[in-house]
């Protein structure tokens, strides 16, 4: 796991989630579904596009580094069907955001669920 | 309510009559509205034998049982070894081909199958695709007027509510994949398809497809949809709009930034 990655997150927690595959579009190897992230971010950027939306996350650590993270969720047509809006995210919410991360480290990962401020959620957060 | 929303009302219901009219005199069934696969699997074709039975196409050791020639489970079983190592890149993911037939049977997202007595379309949101069934009577174009091509040729007829026809010159494994297993037909496969309601209002496809290359004896497959909420909608999907997963030659699928630059660490 990315080190400087490991030191921010105090936050990290690994959770037994049913793994959800983010990609209808193309394969999610590159996601370790069986490990679950857990973080607070702030939002930078919310891509609501096909074929895939993007959250763009900035992670502070302990020593206020920050870190530009981009996690993949599937694409808009089926997620606004499932409660999803192009505003459910908005620059600067504070949320925590849990996610499959990559398999080599890299500062991006899979869409596993979000919990925003007032106790609003998406995704998986049971 | 006021006059003007009763005539809205009014032209509305006329509209819809005109439309529909044709296709209930000829006691076509209604499948209206937006449909949604119901055997998923991350996209699995045969739910009936893959293995495990809760496997997912694309996942390590997950494969089907079709009735291949020895030549093509070989082939099949180099692909999934490939799969393993995540090195079998799936067309679509590229963003410039629909899935083609029969494929387009298995995929996410919605469906919209829009019946007419001279031809049945089949509208694929993830693609997308469209698919034309001719039920006017005709047959499949001479053998020098058709090439190979993604949904095929398609023929057929109504019967008691059911839509039976038989599809040709589909392009098969030079542009196509059956899932992301690795599954593929040639370009000599023939697709014959049986839909229909069921009693309990799923949209019901059987399918027997023979190959002389790539089957050893015909192969059955069938596939149910289910209709979604009255009033959903579906959207366009338009995959080149931002696609931050390109595929290297080597058939690593990469993610990039809001740059474009590529975020990996391991590049093959």
């Amino acid at each position: 796991m990315n080190t400087r990655f490991a030191a921010t997150l105090a936050a990290i927690l690994l959770i037994a989630l049913p793994p959800i595959d983010v990609c209808a579009h193309h394969s999610s190897a590159m996601f370790d579904k069986e490990e679950v992230r857990e973080v607070t971010a702030t939002v930078r950027e919310f891509q609501w596009t096909n074929p895939h939306v993007w959250i763009q996350v900035v992670i502070t650590n302990e020593k206020a580094e920050t870190t530009e993270w981009s996690i993949e969720g599937l694409g808009p047509n089926s997620l606004f069907r499932n409660g999803w809006r192009p505003n459910s995210f908005k620059p600067g919410d504070v949320i925590k955001i849990r996610f499959n991360p990559m398999r080599d480290g890299s500062n991006a990962g899979g869409f596993v669920g979000a919990r925003f401020a007032d106790g609003r959620t998406l995704g998986n957060w049971n | 309510m006021s006059v003007l929303r009763m005539k809205r009302k009014l032209v509305a219901l006329v509209l819809l009559w005109q439309i529909a009219a044709p296709v209930l005199a000829q006691g076509l069934p209604d499948w209206s509205g937006v449909w949604q696969r119901v055997e998923g699997n991350g996209g699995i074709f045969d739910p009936a034998t893959v293995e495990p039975p809760d496997g997912r196409a694309g996942s390590p050791g997950v494969r089907q049982r079709p009735p291949l020639t020895e030549a093509w489970e070989a082939r099949y079983v180099a692909t999934l070894a490939l799969v393993a190592k995540d090195r079998v890149p799936d067309p679509i993911s590229n963003c410039g081909t629909p899935a083609g037939y029969p494929r387009l049977l298995a995929l996410p997202d919605v469906y919209e199958f829009i019946v007419r007595p001279e031809t049945t379309w089949i509208i694929t949101e993830n693609g997308p695709n469209i698919m034309r069934i001719y039920t006017d009577g005709r047959d499949h174009p001479p053998t020098d007027e058709l090439w190979p091509t993604f949904t095929g040729d398609s023929v057929g007829k109504w019967h008691e509510g059911v839509l039976s026809f038989t599809t040709v010159s589909m392009i098969g494994e030079e542009h196509t994949i059956l899932d992301r297993s690795g599954l593929t037909l040639s370009n000599q496969a023939v697709v014959a398809t049986s839909m229909s309601l069921t009693d309990e209002g799923l949209l019901r496809a059987d399918l027997v497809i023979e190959d002389p290359l790539a089957l050893s004896k015909p192969w059955n497959v069938t596939r149910h949809f289910r209709r979604m909420p009255v009033g959903t909608r579906a959207y366009d999907y338009a995959c080149a709009e931002n696609n931050r997963n390109p595929i290297t030659d080597a058939g690593q699928t990469l993610t990039l930034d809001t740059e474009g630059n590529v975020i990996d660490k391991v590049i093959e």
